[in-house]
């Protein structure tokens, strides 16, 4: 026993020394966290290309970490990690407004500058939001293009990431309440959630077509969700007559708009908004951006509108057979 | 009969079932959505007689989910880069057939307990998965959806491969020595030795097909659409071992075949759709698999009672 | 024994590899008090699962549905205080009981009915979390919990975070009721033999539930933790985490099989997995390739795998020794 110790104790101050070699030297860069939603997720990966480039310029260093499936209490996990690490700034993406607050008011407290962006957390908490598309937007957004794909007239369903996401929840009640209010004539006959996977979209969307003839539609709000429902209405040989429309990306959707399947994707640059989030945090940190600025500039982006704290993106994008082979995230 | 008194009721609850979709719902009864359906079962079907050859044997492998992701990405970028499928299909199933030896190595040789050993692979697999790829989609060209057959025809062709393999295991493990060593070795690893059959490795094979099958599934699901979502295959696990166990497999080993798994799979790969076609909402989807895997267990809890 | 050392190298590995000191000249890093503190916040829960499980496992039963329990008793505790307008610590004991109802449900069908655990807790597993999103439509999040009740998951009392107290309180009673009460002999006489247990006169069906509504008591508790050190109730609390637990748990040397296990083992799994995935996230090569989640569970994996090997290893050679010294002795005989 006593020399299984001593190997051990000489093992572990090997290890120790060992480990000045792992050891960074004290960076005398500023540095900037990014905390995405999930980060296995492409949009959040096509964020994270954007946020790089700007993190060049800037010449910060950048850590990306992020939980590897959306979940609220590995958020705060991380960005509780973060403030032991001593970082400058954090970029939060909230996968839960209330629950990522406390975390992230225990930053500020520390002196760390706060910014969220892609989903907002509670005001008091960050400095600023960069503001891709306020819920309502998107929610109009996608409910005016079904209505004009449908002419005002008919069933339509929706696919859903999972019924616990709060962001999905917020674009579903934006798009039911817009349904109500401008086109009476359509209905939405089915919500069913995917978890996340493009195979289980698949699946769903098949079982939609065969419960409702009549469907005339299918919006897909999470990435994943509608190059899978796009390929359910081109295996049942509906092309044309279902119609696809969604959030995702250009990359994951660009051959089901060329073969006609899906009408429209829509989307912000996400690669934008990665830089110009990391643009403001680090503008934050220098005070070169201050609460109450009217507008902000972004390194080769340009300026920006700030309306109170949101600093905005600008408006959603809408992808099409026309102009998708331009984009490459 | 009262011999295969549970596979029976298992087919009668879906019978139960599909009449009264029939009834209320008699849109679920289209050729091409269900072609659809029976297409996107397939695999898990495939992945569902592996499970119950594993749990027959006393064991259980929740590796399954993880295992199958990571065949489908690295089968998925070899298909993407061109190389002939007909090449990759058997590396497919080699590479689940290796992941399944690493199981059953550690299972077997190293007599460790099956539910932890594939609890610490799927964790790994799956994490290293993510670690390597970070979630990224594979596209692969056009050539490799249906092995570039018209969509019916390759539709079809998964659909009977899988039923043919069911069939074969299915018979092969009731009438080849192999198969009733499964039985053996489940019912009584200590009295199958003594009966000269070795258990262990009987053991290490079970995990080693398990794997098989499932890189064999992973292939027959990426055939299925031109891209490659990593995330694919999660939740397998639960999916099959609750078909298995609906079936009337019985988790203590020894008992079950794969027929009765094949019903218990068909039956629960119904909820959905059927909630769909009822218009109940989806939250009780969970709610409602839960309580038919209880109900089962409960059935067969109460029929050994009796009989005890 | 082995998984002490383990740990104490682990975290001087980290200490001296995960602190630094930043450009203000400030330390940071995995070194800081801070950083210690938020370790023991962060496993809480898991850790309050893992106490949970360690007497179901040494009966040789196993708990799935101990994370969906967490999530189901979380929405319900939301749904007293808000919709139900209960003040919170009758909410709080309400949530308790219904931990403690899902416990006996998983526990009527094991004793009554000799059901396996697995398959009975699989099925509560999906039941639970499905009921949990029925019950709150998917959409519903119950916060704007009273700052008295955050306290106990955000704030620090007599120097240690709030509910590391309640953690260590039911470390302890488990603790008490493993290893130093009839109870826990009688978990390990069924777990080694149900049917000996039997003849020896043990009432192995009420010790057995005994053990399965602890677990979901406990889960209950950790469900009141997480919803205030996060604020919020909703239905995908804990989703995954009676892997971490059960990890956690045969890590500390618990056999899957039953019969044998510590408290103090399982005590030391929890921490040997959170100091690595902490310790993980603050090394700078780590963070650099963005990988601390990942690669904490692919070292958590191997390392399950490794003490599991290392704990069979010595008795697989000693019976394999038994067997050729058994050959010669056996020869001029026959």
């Amino acid at each position: 026993m006593k020399s299984l110790l001593r190997t051990f104790l000489a093992a572990a101050l090997t290890l120790s020394v060992a480990s000045g070699a792992f050891a960074a030297a004290a960076s005398s860069k500023l540095v900037v966290a990014f905390l995405p939603k999930s980060k296995g997720n492409a949009y959040f990966i096509s964020c994270k290309a954007g946020a790089e480039k700007a993190a060049k310029e800037l010449g910060v260093e950048l850590l990306f970490d992020g939980p590897t499936d959306s979940n609220a209490a590995k958020q705060n996990e991380i960005v509780e990690n973060w403030i032991t690490l001593g970082v400058d700034v954090i970029a939060v993406a909230a996968e839960n407004k209330e629950g990522i607050s406390t975390a992230l008011r225990k930053a500020q407290r520390a002196g760390i500058k706060v910014v969220t962006y892609d989903a907002d957390a509670m005001p008091d908490a960050r400095s600023f939001f960069v503001n891709q598309a306020t819920p309502e937007g998107i929610g109009h957004a996608l409910m005016d293009d079904a209505a004009r794909l449908l002419n005002g007239e008919g069933d339509f369903a929706m696919i859903v990431a999972t019924l616990t996401a709060a962001n999905q929840r917020e674009w579903q009640k934006h798009i039911e309440a817009r349904l109500k209010e401008k086109y009476p004539k359509m209905k939405l006959v089915a919500v069913r959630p995917c978890d996340d996977l493009k195979d289980k979209a698949q699946s769903e969307a098949t079982a939609m077509m065969s419960a409702n003839p009549n469907l005339k539609l299918i919006m897909a709000i999470c990435s994943p969700g509608v190059p899978g429902a796009a390929e359910a209405v081109k295996q049942a040989g509906k092309t044309g007559k279902v119609k696809v429309i969604g959030l995702g990306l250009p990359n994951e959707n660009r051959r089901y708009v060329h073969e006609g399947v899906t009408d429209t994707v829509i989307l912000w640059n996400t690669g934008d908004l990665g830089y110009l989030t990391i643009h403001a945090g680090v503008a934050l940190a220098k005070g070169d951006l201050k609460p109450g600025a009217k507008s902000f500039k972004a390194g080769s982006l340009g300026s920006f509108a700030v309306q109170g704290d949101n600093i905005l993106l600008g408006k959603p994008f809408a992808f099409n057979k026309g102009n998708i082979d331009q984009f490459n995230f | 009969m009262s011999r295969y008194f549970r596979e029976l009721s298992v087919v009668g609850a879906l019978a139960v079932a599909l009449i009264a979709m029939a009834v209320f719902a008699p849109a679920f009864f289209q050729p091409q959505p269900l072609l659809s359906l029976a297409t996107r079962e397939a695999p898990t079907l495939v992945v569902a007689c592996g499970m119950a050859l594993v749990i027959i044997c006393r064991q259980i492998d929740i590796s399954v989910g993880s295992m199958f992701s990571v065949v489908s990405v690295c089968t998925g970028i070899l298909a993407a880069r061109g190389w002939p499928l007909l090449l990759v299909l058997p590396i497919a199933a080699g590479l689940g057939a290796a992941l399944g030896a690493l199981n059953g190595a550690l299972v077997a040789g190293l007599r460790l307990p099956s539910i932890v050993v594939t609890l610490a692979t799927m964790v790994a697999l799956r994490q290293g998965l993510n670690l390597v790829r970070q979630g990224e989609f594979v596209n692969m060209p056009d050539t490799v959806q249906w092995f570039g057959l018209p969509q019916a025809t390759g539709q079809w062709v998964l659909v009977i491969c899988a039923l043919a393999l069911l069939a074969a295991l299915g018979l092969g493990l009731r009438h080849l020595a192999a198969g009733r060593f499964v039985y053996a070795v489940g019912t009584d690893a200590e009295a199958a030795r003594l009966a000269g059959i070795r258990p262990q490795l009987v053991t290490f094979g079970v995990f080693v097909f398990i794997g098989a099958l499932t890189g064999l599934a992973a292939m027959m699901n990426i055939v299925q659409s031109p891209q490659v979502q990593p995330l694919s295959g999660m939740g397998l696990e639960l999916k099959v071992i609750a078909a298995v166990v609906v079936g009337g497999v019985a988790i203590s080993g020894g008992r079950g075949n794969l027929w009765g798994a094949f019903a218990g799979l068909l039956l629960l790969a119904c909820v959905a759709p059927a909630l769909t076609h009822l218009r109940i909402e989806a939250y009780w989807e969970k709610a409602i698999q839960g309580a038919i895997i209880l109900l089962a267990v409960v059935a067969d809890g109460l029929r050994e009672r009796r009989q005890a | 024994m082995l998984l002490l050392y383990v740990l104490i190298a682990e975290w001087l590995f980290f200490y001296f590899a995960g602190t630094t000191v930043n450009r203000r000249g400030v330390t940071v890093g995995f070194g800081t008090l801070d950083r210690q503190f938020d370790i023991l916040r962060h496993s809480c829960e898991i850790g309050l699962l893992a106490l949970a499980l360690t007497p179901v496992i040494i009966t040789a039963g196993i708990d799935l549905s101990v994370g969906s329990l967490l999530g189901l008793c979380a929405i319900l505790f939301g749904k007293f205080w808000h919709d139900g307008g209960l003040p919170i610590p009758i909410a709080a004991t309400l949530a308790l009981g219904c931990g403690a109802l899902g416990g006996a449900l998983n526990a009527a069908l094991i004793t009554a009915l000799r059901l396996p655990p697995l398959i009975v807790t699989l099925g509560t597993y999906s039941l639970f979390r499905g009921l949990a999103e029925a019950i709150t439509r998917g959409s519903v999040t119950y916060t704007n919990f009273p700052e008295g009740f955050l306290f106990i998951g955000q704030e620090r009392w007599l120097g240690l975070p709030a509910q590391a107290w309640l953690f260590f309180a039911v470390a302890i009673g488990v603790w008490v009721l493993v290893h130093r009460m009839t109870f826990g002999r009688s978990f390990r006489a069924i777990g080694f033999s149900p049917e000996g247990a039997r003849y020896a006169g043990l009432p192995v069906d009420r010790h057995i539930a005994l053990a399965y509504i602890l677990a979901g008591l406990i889960a209950a508790l950790a469900a009141i933790i997480y919803t205030a050190r996060l604020g919020q109730a909703k239905a995908d609390a804990g989703t995954g985490y009676e892997l971490f637990a059960i990890t956690a748990v045969v890590l500390g040397g618990t056999s899957i099989f039953g019969g044998r296990g510590s408290v103090t083992g399982t005590l030391l799994g929890v921490a040997a997995i959170a100091v690595l995935k902490s310790g993980l996230a603050s090394l700078p090569v780590v963070m650099r390739m963005n990988a601390a989640e990942e690669m904490s569970g692919v070292l958590t994996g191997a390392l399950l795998l490794l003490a599991l090997t290392a704990g069979v290893l010595p008795r697989l050679w000693s019976q394999r020794r038994a067997r050729h010294a058994a050959v010669p002795k056996t020869l001029p005989t026959s």
